[in-house]
């Protein structure tokens, strides 16, 4: 590090330049990255936090909880397999509200849930939902910026029936839609009129059995019961109509960048590197170890490429602040530190062919070369 | 008095098959404590490979050589590194400093390769500097110093880890004829001060005025001219 350190402090000028070069990139990486978990987060929140690690549904339903249709009996079964508490029944429809009140129309999902099971919304204002409360509802905090607030009645555009908002819930979101929780009782109302043939009068179908079981537990369900499968939150998450689309391209585009960080890096340590070929031959036949000018390369990288990150990461924050709430922005911790760690080993990447350029050089080139 | 440098037989041939040209040909060169040996020769003599088949640069195709004692035969590349590091001292054509260390950084950078404690490190670099009247230039970068200044520093650091012997290759090439015949004189002087050895290539004769011998390079091996 001898070298490397003043190295960068004599040329502070050609240092700085990379410097901002991967300032820039690493901002636009991790910006990307927020900007992407905050569309999916604004996607899919209400599935993401669900206290359910695995969804049972139609196994002709390609894993799409609308398309898929349960009734009654499987709900039992699993109930049986996991638990009372670890199964919970849940129906989901697309709709459109209107508040007559704030004049809005806005479209959302009913999610009808058993509000004493372990689907029902912890409400942050207002109160909660019994199943016993008729004509009730707990919307999506989103719902609020159209002027539905605690108090409101909602009436839903398909079905003509009116809600009375008792409760707000946050991060609650569906296929970008916010959600509206509505009891088990009133979806039956809801549906009634529309019970397939055939199927059980008294309950009208639902959609997907959410649980909270081992693996193990998942197989056995999805065994017990005829045309259904049990597939993983992230799976369920993935076939959420637009979530993969939407994820795919920008995970692309934080890919590339970081093919361009390695690359942008590798170009400039390399075109450095070969101006300082005979330096190194120098530095050899004094005695220098090819691992000591190895670390001095790559120590110049880490240096570069870690105090980059960590001004762009003040500069993402300070972004974070300023953006407007329609644009969803999200980092967790664990997506810096993964973001960080493979900004960071790209760049080393990059660095390790200037660490092989170096190795080529030849003592020898130091005797007899009239030129600095 | 000890032998710094003894070549055997050192053979250096160039070329594949029928085609092959000798370099230096059954090259034989002792260089005793205390001496300051001169190799003159023309360009393309082949002083080029001499030097770097005796400063542990190169493998000669055959031949022995030994640096303070110590055979340069069946060491690796690692060994030779380690042993450039603390038995020999080179000086380059054009000084060859690093652009970014600063004068007194140079020879620190050297001593700490070698792992020389840092506190005896720094007393000996003010000793060189102040011998080669280069300490008010410590806190300079090369780029602001003279060309004469510049193979000062160089001196310096070649005697900083204190070798048996240090090589120079043409230390006068960019300098004046004043200017190199004082950094020849200042190399002349370490040599005894050290108590140590130097060889130095060039193909200019003015500067032989304090060598101790003068040997030319010729057909791949080293005669002595009569002195004129």
């Amino acid at each position: 590090m001898f070298l490397a350190l003043r190295e960068m402090r004599h040329s502070k000028a050609r240092y700085s330049l990379i410097m901002v070069i991967m300032l820039l990139v690493s901002f636009l990486v991790l910006f990307v990255t927020g900007l992407a978990r905050g569309l999916a987060y604004a996607n899919i929140s209400a599935v993401e936090n669900m206290p359910a690690n695995y969804f049972a549904l139609q196994d002709d339903a390609e894993h799409t909880f609308r398309r898929s249709q349960l009734s009654g009996t499987a709900l039992s079964t699993a109930q049986s397999i996991a638990g009372t508490e670890n199964a919970a029944a849940l129906a989901v429809q697309t709709s459109t509200v209107t508040a007559e009140a704030a004049d809005a129309k806005a479209d959302i999902t009913f999610f009808a849930v058993d509000m004493d099971g372990m689907l029902a919304p912890e409400v942050v204002q207002g109160s909660s939902l019994t199943n016993a409360s008729q004509g009730g509802a707990v919307v999506d905090s989103k719902l609020t910026e159209s002027g539905i607030t605690v108090g409101s009645t909602i009436t839903d555009q398909a079905s003509g029936m009116s809600f009375k908002v008792q409760g707000v819930v946050e991060d609650s979101s569906y296929s970008h839609m916010p959600v509206v929780y509505i009891t088990t009782a009133d979806w039956q109302t809801m549906k009634s009129g529309n019970v397939p043939p055939g199927s059980d009068q008294q309950s009208a179908p639902y959609n997907v059995i959410a649980l909270k079981a081992s693996s193990a537990q998942a197989a056995e369900i999805a065994g017990k019961l005829d045309h259904l499968e049990t597939i993983t939150q992230k799976q369920a998450i993935k076939s959420i109509p637009g979530y993969a689309a939407e994820q795919n391209s920008l995970q692309m585009m934080i890919a590339f960048l970081f093919a361009i960080a390695a690359f942008v890096l590798a170009v400039f340590f390399y075109v450095i590197t070969i101006q300082k070929t005979s330096q190194f031959g120098i530095l050899k036949a004094m005695g220098t170890k090819m691992s000591y000018l190895a670390w001095s390369v790559v120590g110049q990288v880490l240096i570069l490429s870690v105090a980059s990150l960590a001004v762009s990461l003040l500069l993402t924050f300070g972004m974070n602040m300023g953006l407007p709430d329609s644009m969803p922005f999200q980092l967790e911790g664990s997506t810096i530190l993964l973001t960080s760690v493979l900004f960071v080993g790209m760049s080393l990447l990059g660095a390790l062919i200037s660490v092989a350029r170096v190795a080529k050089v030849d003592a020898l080139e130091a005797i007899g070369r009239a030129g600095a | 008095m000890s032998t710094m440098l003894r070549m055997k037989q050192v053979t250096q041939t160039y070329g594949d098959g029928g085609q092959t040209m000798s370099v230096l040909d059954n090259l034989d060169l002792t260089v005793d404590e205390g001496e300051f040996v001169a190799v003159l020769g023309p360009s393309g003599s082949g002083k080029s490979t001499f030097l770097s088949a005796a400063g542990a640069l190169l493998t000669p195709t055959s031949g022995e050589i030994y640096i303070d004692g110590e055979s340069l035969n069946n060491k690796d590349k690692r060994e030779l590194t380690a042993l450039r590091l603390q038995k020999i001292g080179f000086m380059f054509q054009s000084a060859q400093l690093l652009p970014y260390l600063k004068v007194e950084e140079q020879l620190l950078y050297v001593s700490r390769l070698a792992k020389l404690e840092p506190k005896e490190a720094k007393v000996r670099a003010a000793q060189l500097m102040q011998r080669l009247g280069i300490w008010d230039r410590r806190n300079h970068y090369p780029e602001k110093l003279s060309g004469g200044e510049k193979q000062r520093v160089a001196i310096a650091r070649a005697w900083m880890n204190k070798p048996a012997i240090l090589f120079a290759d043409e230390p006068t090439a960019s300098l004046d004829f004043e200017r190199g015949r004082e950094v020849v004189r200042m190399i002349a002087d370490e040599v005894r001060s050290e108590g140590k050895a130097a060889v130095m290539v060039t193909h200019d004769e003015r500067m032989l005025e304090w060598c101790s011998r003068v040997l030319h390079l010729e057909n791949g091996a080293l005669v002595e001219h009569k002195q004129i």
